[in-house]
């Protein structure tokens, strides 16, 4: 599937098809500052005409800005230009006009798809419906038009199909076709995806990748932004990393290695992104839930034990965000018992789970874990206010100071307790969520997704302080997609499959590929 | 710059926090800062200078007659606005609160003056009827999980309806309290009473909302109400506290209005005074603590409106402008509000 690409790579070398034809983009000199941070420094590089090329960085980097001027929502500095198929526009000029004029075409993280319309209702928004001769809606040349565009993007879908109803893959491969359905036949333009693969679970990661290798291959310039490494190594043709807003390096073809990457990344040599995990773990039970059915759950026993971390391997929709928000009274239990340390417990509300030592760090960081318009101080305190309630009066100095030294313990990195949380970085942001709920000292703490959308370094940041918390007596249950940080970071995982703990993986056998399979396998096959 | 700093700090904590920005850069950062906070504080003294200086009104705007004048018929339309902005704070609208204010006044002279009541049962009925109107708004709303605008828009025009019923269109005047009346409009230390009583509600919602856990917890919700949520608040409890606080503040404006003016008119208060209100606490909200709802900043945009539609009628401009006036004010307050927001997200 990759000749075209892979070959024109091997063939002719950069230098000389680079000579020989003009490039799809060009980058030269984008630069950005912001109030107190140059987001980019004099950024260059180019990309070939039907290459897949790959943009990564941690958070900070300097990439969401880069994909921002490049959509028109930022301006870049005088100096810079941006040229797609020989047509130049200065960086300081840059608008979503040009950027639509000038062939760029994005999908972003969440693919504005509308998920209750069909797939020829989507690929009519922004584009216009086929009409019939008064100027109503012809549905039959829409139905016609859209076929055409799942045959030649390879969906697996018919034009009726309502978009809900299709796998997240076809989704955002939806997104893709009505982004690219006005360059009808050829291609044109540049392919911008800004994580696409962010929220879907591995198979439909594989699937979306092999698509897009298609269309690189027939021809369509990629530019993918990602923060996921597997993902890159060996389906990019080219990778260039951004680090604090300059060009740290680009690598090509099978010089794209994670180890390389992550050196770019980073800036040095990471030996190890994980903890090592301590051995010990204790016989002491603290949750010890049994036969708990309730949503999507539909027969649920598990034992966390004092000072581990257990991890929940699960796809979407398996209940494992459920079964979390359960334990923290969030979501109502239907049957079953649930003891904590021993003791039978029912939250009716999440203050008495709070009350009972439980914190929860939930899977949506924007939407359900932080306060974007308020201080550092105000996000920290957010879940102990009433400690500072004093006489009569919140110790707004002594939350200060609390928070100053949170900053220092977790490594929160924010020129001051007082600056808006909307400033940092995603990484700092989930440090600060999670701060929040250390700092409470919990016995139990639920972790749902706690790295997504964070670069590898503050990844291992938050899992070291989670080892930190375990280490001093608190217990975690641990929900991600990434298995890979399941195996490395649990001392035990438990599969949730369709509403059931289908099986249970403690090392030597806790690897991402034993997780993977047993989390894809259905229940019946598996007993 | 600082990318050695940014890369080796997971190895070595930051003894001091990293800061990115130059001095000149930081500097500027303050000073934008400096003039978006006191911008309105500098309109305020501007405009009353204007006034002070300019012909047409140089003779009468700038005298104690006036001030006193201006500063005391503040006292409903400030607690109004007061009351507005508890439920603000937590993302929601409390339209009825100029209403609320038309029934209490009413209900405040009609007991005394039909029933004789006294006049400390008189004004706890008063205030205890706002608490109530605010407890059926706040339930509508959350517990039922209705949008609060159109609740107390509906609220709001059953109130004024129930006003005119009650009062059949007639000014109550007789038998009103002169204890009542001689709080409105006598002065104290040279300055108008209701004024004192301003003062005093100001500080207990600044309080309130800035020094106590519950008003931290307003704006929690108001920043993000499932993040709330989820740090363990009871949101929906909190939400409609807010609108039983509105309702009594507002109970408490309409006993104002009796006293200030003797009588209780029908048309006093009503939908025009909380339009007033939501534009002192919009304009309020893009001063002090730019981008809050704050107490400070709303009572500033209080006196602004009140004693620039004071120049305004002394210099002969007709009535009309009155309303204009606080209806472009509303209307710019919520533009440099969205403007100041975008330009904080890095949009603009």
């Amino acid at each position: 599937m990759t000749e075209v690409g892979v070959g024109s790579d091997g063939a002719g070398g950069q230098d000389a098809s680079a000579g020989a034809v003009a490039p799809a983009l060009e980058l030269s000199h984008v630069s950005k500052a912001f109030p107190g941070t140059r987001a980019l420094d004099d950024v260059s590089f180019s990309e070939r005409r039907g290459e897949f090329h790959a943009l990564l960085g941690g958070n900070g980097s300097g990439k969401s800005t880069l994909i921002k001027i490049l959509a028109g929502v930022y301006h870049g500095e005088p100096g810079g230009s941006i040229t797609v198929d020989g047509r130049e526009i200065p960086a300081e000029r840059t608008s979503p006009e040009a950027a639509r004029a000038a062939g760029l075409h994005f999908v972003h993280q969440n693919p504005a798809v509308f998920p209750a319309l069909s797939v020829a209702e989507n690929m009519a928004v922004g584009h216009g419906f086929q009409r019939t001769a008064v100027g109503g809606v012809s549905w039959k040349a829409q139905r016609r038009r859209t076929a055409g565009l799942l045959e030649r993007f390879d969906i697996a879908a018919r034009p009726d199909t309502l978009v809900r109803d299709l796998r997240p893959a076809e989704r955002a491969m939806v997104a893709i076709a009505r982004a690219l359905q006005d360059q009808e036949g050829e291609h044109s333009g540049l392919l911008v995806l800004d994580e696409p693969t962010a929220s879907l679970p591995r198979a439909e990661v594989i699937r979306l990748l092999g698509a897009l290798t298609r269309y690189a291959a027939a021809g369509q310039t990629i530019l993918f932004v990602s923060h996921r490494l597997d993902e890159v190594v060996g389906t990019a043709d080219t990778a260039t990393v951004l680090r604090d807003g300059i060009v740290a390096g680009t690598l090509e073809g099978e010089a794209i290695t994670e180890p390389r990457l992550i050196e770019l990344i980073v800036g040095r040599p990471l030996d190890r992104v994980f903890p090592e995990m301590p051995e010990v773990t204790g016989e002491e039970v603290a949750i010890d839930m049994r036969h708990v059915a309730g949503g999507p759950l539909v027969d649920v026993s598990l034992r966390l034990r004092r000072g581990e971390v257990l991890g929940i391997a699960g796809l979407l929709g398996s209940g494992r965000s459920e079964l979390l928000k359960m334990l923290f009274g969030a979501y109502r239990i239907r049957s079953g018992e649930v003891a904590l340390d021993g003791r039978p417990v029912r939250f009716r509300h999440i203050g008495e789970a709070m009350a009972a030592g439980i914190a929860y760090v939930p899977e949506d960081r924007g939407g359900e874990g932080a306060f974007f318009d308020m201080t550092v101080t105000e996000n920290l305190t957010a879940a102990l206010v009433s400690r500072y309630w004093k006489r009569g009066l919140l110790r707004q100095r002594v939350a200060d100071a609390d928070a100053r030294q949170a900053i220092e313990q977790f490594e929160i990195r924010t020129p001051s307790e007082h600056q808006d949380l909307s400033r940092l970085s995603g990484g700092n942001q989930q440090k600060v969520i999670l701060a929040r709920w250390l700092l409470r000292r919990p016995r139990v703490l639920l972790l749902d997704e706690p790295t997504q959308g964070v670069d590898i370094n503050a990844r291992a940041e938050i899992y070291s302080l989670v080892r930190q918390a375990v280490a001093d007596g608190c217990s975690a249950l641990l929900v991600t997609s990434d298995f890979e940080e399941l195996a490395h970071v649990c001392d035990r995982v438990v599969v949730l499959n369709q509403g059931r703990i289908t099986a249970e993986v403690v090392p030597p056998d806790l690897t991402p590929a034993t997780l993977t399979e047993l989390a894809y396998v259905t229940p019946e096959v598996a007993s | 710059m600082s990318l050695t700093n940014e890369a080796t700090t997971t190895s070595t904590p930051p003894t001091s926090p990293p800061t990115r920005s130059t001095d000149a850069n930081a500097r500027r950062d303050r000073i934008l800062e400096f003039v978006e906070r006191y911008a309105l504080v500098m309109l305020f003294a501007l405009t009353f200078l204007f006034f002070s200086v300019w012909s047409k009104t140089s003779g009468t705007f700038p005298t104690a007659a006036n001030i006193r004048n201006v500063l005391g018929d503040q006292a409903v339309v400030g607690i109004l606005s007061l009351a507005i902005i508890i439920p603000l704070v937590c993302g929601e609208f409390d339209f009825s609160v100029g209403s609320i204010a038309a029934l209490s006044q009413v209900l405040c002279a009609g007991w005394m003056s039909r029933l004789g009541a006294p006049l400390p049962l008189a004004i706890l009925g008063a205030v205890g009827v706002g608490a109530l109107i605010g407890l059926s708004n706040g339930n509508t709303v959350s517990r039922i999980g209705v949008n609060s605008l159109i609740v107390t828009l509906g609220v709001s025009s059953v109130l004024v309806g129930l006003v005119e019923w009650y009062t059949k269109g007639q000014t109550i005047v007789l038998h009103i309290s002169k204890d009542l009346t001689n709080l409105g409009s006598g002065n104290w230390l040279g300055i108008p009473r209701t004024l004192y009583f301003l003062a005093v509600v100001a500080v207990v919602v600044y309080y309130v909302l800035e020094h106590t856990p519950y008003g931290r917890y307003l704006h929690s919700i108001g920043s993000n109400r499932d993040a709330a949520r989820l740090v363990g608040l009871r949101v929906e409890w909190l939400v409609l506290l807010s609108f039983v606080f509105s309702g009594l503040l507002a109970g408490l404006a309409g006993v104002m209005l009796v006293a200030r003016n003797g009588n209780a008119d029908p048309l006093a208060a009503g939908v025009p005074a909380t339009l007033q209100a939501l534009a002192a606490a919009f304009l309020g909200a893009t001063a002090i603590k730019p981008g809050r709802f704050n107490v400070v900043g709303t009572m500033v945009a209080i006196f602004f409106l009140a004693f620039t539609v004071s120049g305004l009628s002394l210099a002969g401009v007709a009535n009309w402008i009155n309303d204009v006036f606080n209806g472009a004010a509303l209307f710019v307050a919520v533009v440099i509000s969205t403007v100041v927001g975008r330009k904080r997200a890095g949009l603009a």
